[in-house]
């Protein structure tokens, strides 16, 4: 079967000088990719706004020309880079990953993929399948997204071909955060509108140059208002929804609106 | 820019004259000057925690900097009455030639460009001022000691106000504070504005405080005008006026490096025609000074003052000099630091996100007490005094006494714009 693909002949002229060498170039590339995947986010960390954003997304991009750079020069070095020799090395490669790694170069395609297509970088806040975060690093078989509890969650690339991936902010620093109000019905609506208005433009945290919405919906059990504004920073956006709420929510009683409390049934 | 409507009319104390604000401009540099200070701001932004020894003005130059008289001579403050005439006057002309057809005019304009100090002194009635705007005498409009209002206290106060006659409100950012109670003045101001409920009048306006307000009332088209941009000429001109002071005297200012001249400017030089004039070399301090300043005369003046030096000697000389400028005209020479080898405030590195808020409430309110600062920023009293000692060392911000408020420096203005900019905080457009 080897022999049949030529495997046998394309590695015939590997020598022991060759194949030092090879995995020198390796090695050296690898230190090359843990120092990007190092260094450049700290880096963005002392940025932050957009630079941090573009720094990080260029990580991963940096790693996959890395790896593409080291197969250049580490195969010429292996083996006489002949059209026969390519077929047999690659179609032998084909069928191992065929057989053997189907899911794991499935991952390492739809990774491919999420460079060129940009579904999520890093940086980004996203929810795959109930799990949402922001974006750590981009893996070559999978993603790393840390909640907002710390807790990291690895989402292999192959999500990409059958799940949603809902993108909060989509490689910008623009990320809209709502703070709920449920208020009791019979009361001045535009009132209470323009309070919750204010309430977003005078917080210290809000981005005044993006829209600021006041939505309300009525329901049976009184009214559902939802506040949309954006926070400078998508990191802040918990902290961001606990103020607007809280500020709301003191001068909404301060004004005499009472809020919707659903009765909690006792065993 | 070289506005075509104030080209020819420039006053000395105002060289750049009024423009309508959508017609500012940047002063231009070279790109080698913007790749420099982009590299130099992104390195600044990476460096680690910096000593307190590097925080404070550090002079790379062996001459000494000048004494508070040769400052006083060379670099003086602008006298603000002359700069409330020019104001006046370029306002009076705009209404004559029609590009100024609103009761109400909005001067917006940057900090430290001495508009809100300008327009403080316009003359109030009983006053014998000199302001030439038809012999007008102006209400200021103080604002309250206290700032929370609710719309229908704000209606009162402002009922109280005699808007019928000409009046004048020195700096709009006064007048509100970033809180749920704090927005009402302005609201109102702004409502009877619109409907014409108020006479003649002049608002000036932080360029801050007016971004602010122009996304939160996103209809309001008041087509403020603001001062021009110093580009170099006009820097050039106006140092060269507030330092002539009689306007008998002529400053002479070289590179410390190079010895290549700052002042007189080179199309002075032409005018008096003189022969050694024609073999000088001048340099492109100002030009850069109009860059690094964002066209703004009190920034570019404080650099100014900083980057000024005097021999040990000439302060005996100029103090001869002071003497005889009543009878003859006098030459003054001082020496000018390059900027590069000026060490300006640079930002401590801390907490980004509390440092931004203290510094953006402090160009939002035109400066702000302690108290005011902890309502506007919702950082506690105790962590603000750790962030404005912080930023106090680095020369970023400074405690005024007069009026009991912590306000951004005029020197560290750039770094503070800068650093906000990039932490994306809302900038001003100037």
């Amino acid at each position: 079967m080897i022999d049949d693909l030529g495997i046998k002949d394309a590695f015939a002229s590997i020598t022991g000088q060759a194949l030092l060498q090879a995995v020198l170039v390796i090695v050296i590339a690898s230190l090359i990719m843990v120092a990007v995947q190092k260094v450049l986010p700290r880096v963005a960390e002392k940025l932050g706004g957009k630079p941090r954003l573009y720094l990080l997304a260029s990580v991963p991009l940096l790693r996959l020309l890395i790896i593409l750079a080291t197969i250049v020069i580490v195969v010429p070095i292996l083996v006489k880079p002949s059209f026969e020799n390519m077929v047999a090395i690659f179609g032998a490669l084909a069928l191992a990953l065929g057989f053997a790694f189907k899911d794991y170069a499935n991952s390492l395609i739809a990774g491919i993929v999420t460079l060129y297509e940009m579904p999520y970088r890093p940086g980004d806040w996203i929810e795959v399948d109930g799990q949402y975060g922001e974006v750590r690093s981009i893996g070559t078989r999978a993603a790393e997204i840390v909640t907002p509890d710390d807790t990291v969650v690895i989402i292999p690339h192959n999500k990409l071909w059958n799940s949603l991936i809902a993108n909060g902010n989509d490689g910008t620093d623009n990320l809209m955060c709502v703070a709920d109000f449920h208020l009791e019905a019979n009361h001045d609506v535009s009132r209470v509108r323009e309070l919750l208005r204010d309430v977003a433009f005078t917080s210290p945290r809000t981005k005044t140059w993006r829209p600021v919405l006041v939505i309300v919906f009525n329901k049976p059990w009184g009214m559902h208002y939802r506040l949309k504004a954006y926070p400078f920073d998508p990191k802040d956006q918990f902290q961001f929804i606990s103020e607007l709420t809280a500020r709301g929510s003191a001068e909404l009683a301060r004004q005499g609106v009472k809020f919707v409390s659903v009765p909690v049934a006792v065993d | 820019m070289k506005d075509k409507n104030n080209e020819n009319k420039a006053d000395p104390c105002l060289p750049g004259g009024l423009v309508p604000a959508e017609q500012w401009t940047l002063p231009q540099t070279s790109v080698r000057r913007s790749l420099k200070d982009a590299i130099g701001h992104a390195l600044k932004q990476l460096q680690a925690e910096v000593s307190q020894a590097e925080e404070p003005f550090e002079s790379m130059d062996e001459l000494p900097e000048l004494s508070s008289a040769q400052r006083k001579r060379l670099a003086p403050e602008p006298d603000y009455s002359d700069q409330a005439t020019a104001i006046a006057c370029g306002l009076e002309r705009a209404r004559t030639e029609g590009s100024l057809s609103r009761e109400v005019a909005f001067l917006v304009a940057p900090p430290f460009s001495g508009v809100q100090q300008a327009l403080a002194r316009f003359p109030e009635p009983g006053q014998s001022g000199s302001i030439e705007s038809g012999g007008e005498e102006w209400a200021i409009i103080s604002p309250p000691d206290a700032l929370s209002f609710d719309d229908h206290e704000a209606n009162e106060w402002w009922d109280r106000q005699d808007l019928s006659r000409p009046w004048v409100i020195p700096e709009l950012a006064d007048f509100w504070l970033r809180r749920l109670s704090g927005l009402a003045l302005v609201k109102e101001l702004f409502r009877r504005i619109a409907n014409g409920d108020t006479g003649v009048g002049i608002v000036g306006c932080s360029s801050w405080c007016w971004r602010y307000w122009g996304h939160y009332l996103e209809n309001a088209q008041m087509s403020p005008w603001t001062p021009g941009p110093m580009d170099a000429e006009r820097l050039g001109a106006w140092f060269t006026y507030l330092a002539s002071g009689s306007g008998k005297s002529t400053v002479i200012a070289r590179m410390t490096g190079d010895g290549y001249y700052v002042l007189p400017l080179a199309e002075t030089d032409e005018n008096e025609k003189d022969k050694d004039s024609k073999k000088r070399k001048y340099s492109n301090f100002l030009r850069d000074l109009a860059a690094t300043s964002r066209g703004n005369p009190g920034v570019a003046l404080a650099i100014w003052q900083r980057s000024l030096r005097a021999r040990p000697d000439d302060d005996t000389k100029l103090e001869d000099a002071d003497e005889k400028t009543e009878k003859q005209s006098q030459t003054a020479d001082c020496w000018v630091v390059p900027l590069e080898r000026l060490s300006l405030p640079t930002m401590p590195q801390s907490k980004e996100s509390v440092t931004g808020f203290v510094l953006h409430g402090l160009l939002l309110h035109n400066g702000l007490d302690m108290a005011s600062l902890e309502v506007v920023t919702g950082v506690s009293t105790y962590e603000l005094s750790l962030v404005l000692s912080r930023l106090k060392r680095a020369e970023l911000v400074v405690w005024e006494q007069s009026d009991e408020r912590w306000r951004v420096t005029p020197i560290g203005y750039p770094t503070v714009r800068r650093h906000l900019q990039s932490w994306g905080f809302p900038v001003d457009q100037f």
